[in-house]
Order: C-alpha cells, then sequence, then structure tokens
C-alpha cells in the first residue's frame, strides 16, 4: 500500500494521538531513553578526557626526566635545546652539585646550586619551613647535624662563603643531607656551571615517552632519564583507572540498555488491542509496524537528544567536583547516542510486533 | 482474598509481571557492580601506586651526612652509623604491621672491583632481593624485587645468600652503566675484597644503582666487614592520606586522641611505630611518594565515587520508569477493583505488595549478578578479586524496594485518580 495525502494525514495524526492521550506512557518510554543516553554520553565523554585529566594529578611527583651531561657542563644551546624540546608548559631546573668542607666539623657536604624559587616549585611535596632573610635551602638532616638553624660556613677550595638559610626542607631522599643555593653564587663560588637538568613534562604517560625521546635525539652528548617510578606509576594507574571506568560503564551502559529494551517491549505488548483493532480495520502488517517503529524513533530522538545534554552536564560536573576542571562536551558523540538509542528503540518496539502477528487480531480482542 | 489476589496476579500476569523482575534486577545489577568497584577501587588504586616503591626511608640517628653526587659516593666506608639487621623484622608486629607491604635494607660503599680487564671502582650495595623471613608465625618475602617494581634484571635475580657459599662464587648484578663501562656480561667473574664474585644479570634501575654492583646483603657484609649492618632501610605501606589530623604532634595529644592517631595507618603514626620498634632509627617519609599518591587515590576514588552515584540514579530512573509502565497499562484492573467496591487504600497496598515481591526478587538476582560482575572486573582488571560485601545486599534490597515503590506509586495514584466507569469503558 503506497499511502496517499489522507493516509499519511492519518499516520500523523495517529502517531501524534497516541503520544497525547496516552502522555504518562510516553512520559515513561521517553525517560528510559534518556536515561540510557545520559549515562552512555556522561561515561564517554569523561572516559575520553580521563587520561589527561588523571596525568595531570602526577604533576606533584616533581621531576620526571633528568637530563645529565657525561662529561663537562650543559652548554647554554644544550639548554635552549631542552625548552625548546619540551615546551614552554614543562618545568625546567639546571642544577650543579659540588662538594664542600664545612669549616666547623670539616666534614664534607654535598651543595647544589639552582633558580631556589623554581626548585621549590618543582619540589611541591617537600615540607618546607622558613628560617629567615638567607637565600639557601637546607636540607633537614644538614640542619640537624650541622647548623642548628644558624648560619653555615663553607670551604670551596679556594674559595668560602657564610651561607644564611631561608629555608630548612624535608623530602626523605638524599637531598636532605644537600644544601641548596641560588645558581649565581654557586656558579662564583665554584666555577661548576650545572650539568644536570630536572625536567617536569606534564602530560599523558605517551606523550612523555615521546618527550624523553626527542631529548634524546636533540642532547646526543646529554643522557636522558625518566624517573621511572614515577612514570611507571603513572602509566599504571591511569591505564587501570581507565579500565575500570570503561568496564564498569560498558556494564552500566548495557544492563541499562537492557532494561530500557524490557520497558519498551513490555509497554508495546500492552498494546495489542492497539495493534489488534488496527489489523481489524484493514491495516497491513507493514503499517502497523511503520505506525510503532516511527512512535518509538520520535521517543528515541527526543529523549536521547534530552540525554545528551544532561549526560554532558553531568560529566562537565564531575569534572569539576574532582578534577577542579570541567570535562568539555564531545560534540561527535552525539551522532552515535543518537542513532544508537534510536536503534535499540526501534528493535525493542517492532520485535515484539512479530509475536503478535502470530496470532488472530480476532483472538487479542477478545483477550486471549 | 488479598492472598489469592496477589498470588493469582503473579500467576496470570507471568510476562508482565518478568519484564518488571527483568527491569529490577538489572537496575540492582548495575547498583551491585557499581557499589563493590567503587568501595574497592581505593584499595586496588593504593597497591598499584606500590610500584612508585617505597614511602618510608629508616636512617641511624647518629649518622653523617650522604656525600653523594651523580651516583658516586664519597662518604668514607667507615663513616657514620648503622641499623642493626636482627632488629628490622620487628616492623612486622607494629600495630599497623600488616600494612608494611615489603622493606628493603641497603648497605654500601665504594670499593675496587678486580674485572678481567683490569680494576676499577665502584660502590658496592648489599641488599635483599626476595629474602623469605619470619616473624612469629608469620612467613613472609620481602626485598627490592617487590619494594622496587621498576627494576629491571636482563639475566637472573641472585638468590639471597644466608652465608658465604663453599664452592660456587655467589651471584650478584651488575648495574647497566657500569657492565657498559667495564665491558661485564652475564656469567663473568668479578673480585672484590679477595671474595670471587658471579654476574647472574644486568640490572637496570634507571637510578644511582645502574653504576654499582648489587650483591645479596650478606654478601656485602662480608667483604665489607660489617656483619648485621644495614645503612639504610626502604619501607613500603599501605597509608593513609594525610589530613590535618595526620600532621600533629602525638606527644602533645590527649590520650584519646592519641590512640585515635596512634589507630590510623598515617604515614606519620606508622614512622611513629617503627621508631618505637628500632631505637636510635630517624624515620622519614619519602615526600615525593608519601605526599602525593594520596591525591592521586583521592581523585580516583572520587571518580568513581561520582560514576557509581551518576550510575546509581540513572538506575533508579530507569526501575522506576519500568515499574510506572507496567502499573499505567493496568488502570482497567483498578478501575474493576474500585468498581467492585475496593478502596483506594486497599488497591494500593495490592499494588504495593507487588512491587514489594518484585522488588525483593529482583534485586536479589541482580545482587548475585552484580557481584559476579564486579568479580570480573576485579580479575581482569587488577588481577585480584572485588569482594562484594554482605551488607550490600540489603542495601541492595532495601533500594530496590524504595525505587519500586516510588516508581509505583505515582502511577498507582494516577490509576486512581481515573473514575472506573470511565476506565472500563476504556476512554481515559
Amino acid at each position: 500500500m503506497r499511502p496517499n495525502r489522507n493516509t499519511s494525514q492519518l499516520l500523523l495524526r495517529l502517531l501524534f494521538k497516541a503520544a497525547w492521550v496516552r502522555k504518562d506512557r510516553a512520559f515513561t518510554a521517553l525517560v528510559s531513553v534518556a536515561v540510557v543516553a545520559t549515562i552512555a554520553t556522561a561515561a564517554l565523554t569523561i572516559y575520553s578526557d580521563l587520561e589527561s585529566k588523571l596525568s595531570r594529578e602526577f604533576r606533584g611527583f616533581g621531576a620526571n626526566i633528568v637530563v645529565t651531561k657525561n662529561s663537562g657542563a650543559l652548554t647554554a644551546g644544550e639548554l635552549a635545546g631542552i625548552h625548546k624540546t619540551v615546551g614552554d608548559s614543562a618545568e625546567i631546573v639546571p642544577v650543579g652539585y659540588a662538594i664542600a668542607t664545612e669549616t666547623k666539623s670539616n666534614a664534607k657536604i654535598v651543595v647544589g646550586g639552582a633558580d631556589i624559587d623554581k626548585l621549590r616549585r618543582l619540589n611541591s611535596s617537600w615540607s618546607f619551613s622558613n628560617a629567615g632573610q638567607g637565600s639557601a635551602l637546607v636540607g633537614a638532616r644538614v640542619d640537624e647535624t650541622m647548623t642548628h638553624g644558624a648560619a653555615l660556613q663553607l670551604s670551596f677550595g679556594k674559595t668560602s662563603a657564610l651561607i644564611k638559610p631561608a629555608g630548612f626542607f624535608h623530602s626523605g631522599s638524599d637531598d636532605d643531607s644537600r644544601v641548596y643555593i641560588p645558581l649565581e653564587d654557586f656558579v662564583r663560588l665554584t666555577g661548576v656551571q650545572p650539568n644536570t637538568t630536572l625536567v617536569r613534562v606534564e602530560g599523558r604517560p605517551d606523550e612523555i615517552q615521546n618527550a624523553i625521546a626527542s631529548l634524546s635525539a636533540a642532547l646526543p652528548q646529554a643522557e636522558v632519564k625518566p624517573v621511572r617510578q614515577i612514570t611507571q606509576a603513572q602509566t599504571a594507574v591511569v591505564g587501570k583507572t581507565r579500565s575500570v571506568v570503561l568496564a564498569s560503564s560498558a556494564v552500566v551502559v548495557v544492563l541499562i540498555m537492557l532494561c530500557m529494551v524490557a520497558t519498551f517491549t513490555g509497554s508495546v505488548l500492552e498494546r495489542r488491542k492497539d495493534f489488534a483493532v488496527m489489523k481489524a480495520l484493514g491495516a497491513s502488517n507493514r503499517t502497523v509496524n511503520f505506525l510503532f517503529a516511527s512512535e518509538s524513533a520520535l521517543l528515541a530522538i527526543a529523549g536521547s537528544a534530552a540525554g545528551y545534554i544532561f549526560g554532558c552536564g553531568i560529566a562537565f560536573w564531575i569534572g569539576k567536583a574532582n578534577f577542579d576542571a570541567a570535562i568539555l562536551p564531545q560534540p561527535l558523540l552525539l551522532v552515535p547516542v543518537l542513532l544508537g538509542s534510536v536503534l535499540l528503540a526501534l528493535i525493542a518496539s517492532t520485535a515484539p510486533l512479530r509475536l503478535l502477528q502470530q496470532i488472530q487480531p480476532a483472538g487479542i480482542l477478545r483477550g486471549e | 482474598m488479598f492472598l489469592r489476589l496477589l498470588f493469582e496476579s503473579f500467576r496470570r500476569q507471568k510476562r508482565r509481571k518478568s519484564v518488571a523482575l527483568l527491569a529490577i534486577a538489572l537496575g540492582m545489577s548495575i547498583a551491585t557492580a557499581m557499589i563493590a568497584v567503587g568501595n574497592d577501587i581505593g584499595d586496588k588504586i593504593n597497591q598499584e601506586l606500590r610500584s612508585l616503591g617505597a614511602n618510608l626511608v629508616i636512617t641511624p640517628v647518629e649518622d653523617t651526612l650522604d656525600v653523594n653526587i651523580g651516583g658516586v659516593n664519597l662518604k668514607p666506608a667507615s663513616e657514620g652509623a648503622f641499623i642493626n639487621e636482627q632488629d628490622l623484622v620487628k616492623m612486622k608486629g607494629i600495630f599497623w604491621g600488616h600494612n608494611i607491604k615489603g622493606y628493603a635494607p641497603f648497605l654500601n660503599a665504594p670499593r675496587k672491583i678486580q674485572t678481567r680487564n683490569g680494576e676499577l671502582n665502584a660502590e658496592l650495595i648489599g641488599t635483599y632481593f626476595a629474602q623469605p623471613l619470619h616473624y612469629g608465625n608469620e612467613q613472609f618475602t620481602t626485598g627490592v624485587r617487590s619494594v622496587n617494581p621498576w627494576w629491571k634484571v636482563e639475566g637472573t635475580w641472585p638468590q639471597d645468600y644466608g652465608d658465604f657459599p663453599e664452592q660456587l662464587p655467589p651471584d650478584v648484578l651488575a648495574g647497566s652503566k657500569l657492565a657498559q663501562q667495564a665491558e661485564l656480561n652475564i656469567g663473568d667473574q668479578i673480585e672484590i675484597g679477595g671474595r670471587k664474585l658471579r654476574i647472574s644479570g644486568i640490572l637496570n634501575s634507571g637510578g644511582d644503582e645502574d653504576q654499582a654492583i648489587v650483591a645479596p646483603l650478606h654478601i656485602a657484609q662480608m667483604i665489607l666487614h660489617q656483619p648485621n649492618a644495614v645503612r639504610r632501610v626502604t619501607v613500603s605501606a599501605l597509608t593513609k592520606p594525610e589530613d590535618a589530623f595526620a600532621r600533629k604532634d602525638p606527644d602533645k595529644m590527649s590520650p584519646a586522641v592519641r590512640d585515635r592517631w596512634y589507630c590510623s595507618p598515617y604515614a606519620n603514626s606508622i614512622a611513629y611505630q617503627l621508631r618505637e620498634v628500632l631505637p636510635n632509627a630517624r624515620v622519614e617519609q619519602i615526600r615525593q611518594v608519601e605526599q602525593n599518591q594520596g591525591k592521586v587515590l583521592s581523585r580516583v576514588s572520587g571518580l568513581m565515587l561520582l560514576l557509581t552515584l551518576a550510575a546509581l540514579l540513572a538506575a533508579a530512573l530507569a526501575v522506576s520508569a519500568a515499574m510506572a509502565a507496567t502499573i499505567l497499562e493496568r488502570r482497567q484492573e483498578v478501575g474493576l477493583m474500585k468498581s467492585l467496591g475496593a478502596g483506594n487504600s486497599a488497591v494500593a497496598s495490592l499494588f504495593l505488595t507487588e512491587a514489594a515481591f518484585l522488588a525483593l526478587a529482583g534485586g536479589t538476582i541482580g545482587f548475585i549478578a552484580g557481584a559476579i560482575l564486579a568479580h570480573r572486573i576485579g580479575q581482569s582488571i587488577f588481577g585480584s578479586a572485588i569482594v562484594v560485601h554482605p551488607v550490600v545486599l540489603a542495601v541492595v534490597l532495601f533500594a530496590a524496594v524504595l525505587v519500586t515503590f516510588l516508581g509505583s506509586a505515582g502511577a498507582v495514584r494516577k490509576a486512581m485518580q481515573f473514575d472506573p466507569a470511565i476506565v472500563l469503558r476504556g476512554d481515559a
């Protein structure tokens, strides 16, 4: 049957009335589609941005790459090369080390020269306590065994200086036995330029690997090493979290889809009488299928569009609440979410019709 | 009468009831799986974070400063203080002993090394690789293989010798840089302090150990003539993220507050307990690890919590919608009952009892399915099961009843608002 103008008007009226007269039925169907679309959108949006959001949390671990010159100091050109390779977002702290002698106890002590502010920022996990007007950062063990809060008289062979502390720090590493002084003082006192650069590259595990590879290529004279424990933990934690989010979202989305299919199928089966009346009035199987399918498709489009918006909102809010940075909507997701919902709704509403087609309309109307 | 109505309703409307049951079971398995995963994710990620290695370090109080630049140790071997190796096992006896996942003692000193190509200076480091130990009745294995999981060995790990073996030279590891420099290969023999050693593997740690010979602790103690001595111990402990309370000084607390602090697995309280069993030891947090892992942990747990909430809400809505849909289709029944003289409360109680039965059955099925799903997720991602706490069953059943009631109540009320005559005529 090729629908002429009158029948298409009739179909439209049937469609519209079916939804309008039984608003509550249409509403429950709409809600179940919207819930599926919401949760699918939210889960996929979060999943797509999770790696970079979670990787940011590893910035507090300090340097994740160490560049060391095998012999001699890092030249200005090499430092510029590091800056150029890793970009402006990375933190770069050149450090020089030398051994000095504390004049009172005659004990040897490692002195590092670096930009003190940058060093503090890079190692934000260290605990600092301010000590005064000086310029040096003094490790906790140096303070405990030697200075006890006072200044430190250090001799560097030919030169010597009184080092006044600006602060003390606890790190739990070898650094606790060291004193850090500003780089210019260090160079003036020791005549040594930095041969090590601590680099903190932000990014996903693969981006960090790429940075290491390009640094190695750019600096053939130097050794570029990842701080392996940190990069490895980052890879493990980010990878596992992504897998958990993916697996649990998949479980939730699949189950909730089944739930929606059950609701849809149930409500179509409840409309046996509508179906039988239509058939008894002479509608073909195709027309009835078309009617039921287009009704579900319209509901699915409306429901999934609403769900997409809700889902983006939820992802945005979760990003804000948990990562202090919004997770932005992914426009590309709209199409699969929309198509997926329509397809599901079509399957859910037309599959039970096949079942009904095997029964005589008269039987259904009699209540069999 | 009521019971018969109830029973017949289930018997005659099998299809309708099974749709509702399916929806509830699906919704509740989402709830179970997400609650289980969300609840366990903290522990699981905490275990993963142990790949950062130790978070506590123990050194002797009397020790002198470390003089160490770029992996070269310039501190004289005789200088400084030591910890007694025998005491270390006591760490397992502290209140939070079970949270001590492992520890690795280190003894190191620069030594002259004889290779077939000549002599060179390098650091000799002694440590546990995977040393079996026991404390009381508890057997455990500890060493760098578990504490420093990022150490990679090409060849084989040496065993942890108890004594210097008589026949064959004991196995040691050569750091990758040292091996390259001195052209050392697996199977080569070297000599340190007159003792012959065999290289069983090349170590790549990414750290200073790459320039050293790493030997079993007892072998190093014998070569360095320092029996029982340990310079430094790194400890890997499961801890609770630090908060303001954790940073307080326990010696200034009232006894009750102090007990609460002592019995929380903060890095600070574990360090405090370690100091109690290891006199003359200084226990520090490795702040880079300890301070940051909590942050990462709370982000991951927070994310899963929010996702769980979103999933629970979605499941609740889906189940409510399914319940509402089934009841809305039954307004003719409502009309019939009312026209036969049933009061609103009688109708409502019938429908809600039905809903309660469905909720309990669906909730139980959902709980079992959800528990299996959570178990699968745990096994496939973390290689260890996610255990669903029995209390989740109570939560899930309660939630199922609540959600089905909410879904049914609105629909029942709506169905009762209509005049029975109109409903029965099919005009509503």
